[in-house]
């Protein structure tokens, strides 16, 4: 029969013993940064494919919650006649949360998992292992780029998710509900800050960036050598990933204000 | 037939595995497990699935480390060796994977281009020109530009070859080369690494469960079981009194002899 105490026991010395892993994990790639010969080609290759094939989802994505933020907002704040706020309720929330953390979201499910996938199925298939035999160093060469490449397109990303939602919630609030064009713009322009706002925004991207880079290329990279363990890989990416996201996202507005 | 050290005395050891101890999940994979492999030499590990074969050339890669005893490859000690010893060990050699362990996003060329691009200075055409060298040793024509993924299994071995000795390594570890292979290509690899041998003074280190393969190209081979190691020359095991001996060799083993005492009496 199982005890309690011992199970809570195992599961606390295993997340601790999870966390250094990670920790040495990160240590390793950020070493292996300032190793020569940069991985200029390889990381421009990972860009274009964590970056430039999630646009559509991205875009499409930041469209649609733009219309609903529209949609809801304007319902919201014609009742206490604020409706002309909504370009200012719609590009702050968009703007200081929901941009950064559900591209984060998105990129976690679509690039964070097919990097863990990619590099569990390296590990599987001994390509790893061959790299090793090669006296090329698997974390310069496969791991590297792709955490590079996703801390980089992260914030353009979200830039890209944002501009899109604020359009969503123009072409809904002035295109379908008559709204003026003229005062969502500029109730949108008085109420963001650059510095506050904006800098804000990307530090946050760039940071969830750096998280999903870390954990999606850990978790392929320390995958068991099988498909249960790409699979394994893939589904914690994102289950780890989107958890962490959302609670750095609390951590970092409570600590930061940003 | 003796002890795997014993066996080998006169002749210069490439690889010495000294006083292996190995375990997995509880369960002992080598206690004590002693053997050589001779400079120059095709030396097959031989054993039934589970006996440790693909384990002893992931510990002479220094791929995996044991949980006690010493191993040297080319008079370096391995065990007390960081990642960044061990990859100046393994630039002196090459290592044949089961399944090939090409990048399966990468054309053949740059597979096995990558060895030359890593650690030398060579200019373009020249990394291309031993490229074709390599490719061409092992056979193989207008795939340069194929990714892993559309060759067939014998191809692949043999492109996965070409990158293992495209530095011209000292040893070269091939797991399971023949697995999964039909006839003809079973010779044609058994054909390539003898002529690496032959030609270069590799010495080949060869697991394998393809007897009759083993007994022809093997100068020595290593048989794993009881968690320890056995050697002999491929007559000496094909000679064998031990019945585990002689029913893992079976009828190969007579096949076998019969074959030299043919070349015997024809000579």
């Amino acid at each position: 029969m199982s005890n309690p105490v011992s199970d809570l026991g195992r599961q606390t010395l295993g997340f601790v013993s999870a966390l250094g892993n990670i920790t040495r994990f990160g240590s390793d790639v950020v070493r292996n940064l300032f190793r020569p010969p940069p991985r200029i080609a390889r990381t421009i290759e990972a860009i274009y494919d964590l970056g430039f094939l999630s646009l559509v989802l991205i875009a499409t994505s930041g469209f649609a919650v733009g219309a609903v933020l529209g949609l809801q907002g304007y319902t919201t704040l014609v009742r206490f006649g604020a409706e002309q706020s909504l370009g200012a309720v719609v590009g702050l929330s968009l703007i200081r949360e929901l941009g950064p953390v559900l591209t984060g979201l998105l990129v976690t499910g679509r690039a964070g998992s097919s990097v863990a996938a990619e590099i569990g199925a390296m590990v599987a298939t001994e390509q790893l292992d061959g790299l090793r035999m090669m006296s090329v160093n698997p974390i310069h060469f496969v791991v590297l780029p792709k955490a590079v490449a996703m801390t980089l397109v992260m914030p353009l990303l979200s830039a890209i998710f944002i501009v899109c939602a604020i359009y969503g919630g123009y072409i809904v609030g002035v295109e379908l509900l008559g709204l003026d064009g003229g005062a969502y713009i500029a109730s949108l322009e008085d109420s963001v800050d650059f510095r506050e706002d904006i800098v804000g925004s990307v530090l946050k991207a760039w940071i969830f960036g750096m998280i999903i880079g870390l954990i999606s290329t850990h978790r392929g990279y320390t995958s068991a050598p099988n498909a249960a363990g790409v699979s394994r890989a893939t589904t914690s990416t994102v289950v780890i990933g989107s958890v962490t996201i959302l609670f750095s996202d609390y951590f970092i507005t409570a600590l930061w204000g940003v | 037939m003796a002890s795997a050290q014993a066996a080998t005395d006169g002749d210069e050891a490439h690889v010495v595995c000294e006083s292996i101890h190995l375990g997995f999940g509880g369960r002992d994979v080598f206690v004590d497990l002693n053997c050589e492999m001779v400079a120059g030499h095709v030396t097959v590990l031989m054993g039934t699935s589970g006996t440790g074969k693909s384990t002893l050339l992931r510990l002479i890669g220094g791929l995996q480390r044991p949980d006690a005893g010493s191993i040297r490859v080319a008079g370096s000690e391995l065990s007390g060796l960081a990642e960044v010893g061990l990859a100046e060990v393994r630039t002196r050699l090459g290592m044949l994977f089961q399944n090939g362990a090409l990048l399966d996003s990468m054309t053949i060329f740059d597979n096995v281009a990558l060895p030359l691009r890593e650690h030398t200075k060579l200019a373009r055409d020249q990394i291309a020109a031993e490229v074709r060298d390599r490719l061409d040793a092992v056979g193989l024509e207008d795939v340069e530009h194929l990714l892993p993924g559309e060759l067939s299994g014998g191809m692949l071995r043999r492109a996965a070859l070409a990158r293992a000795i495209i530095e011209s390594p000292e040893v070269l570890l091939c797991d399971e080369p023949f697995s999964g292979l039909d006839p003809p290509n079973v010779e044609r690899i058994e054909g390539l690494l003898t002529r690496l041998n032959r030609e270069r003074g590799l010495t080949v280190i060869v697991t394998s469960h393809h007897m009759a393969s083993s007994l022809r190209m093997g100068h020595r081979i290593i048989l794993l079981k009881d968690k320890a190691a056995v050697s002999g020359t491929p007559r000496e095991l094909a000679m064998s009194e031990d019945s585990e001996i002689h029913d893992f060799i079976g009828a190969d083993g007579a096949a076998y002899l019969k074959t030299l005492s043919d070349a015997e009496a024809a000579s």
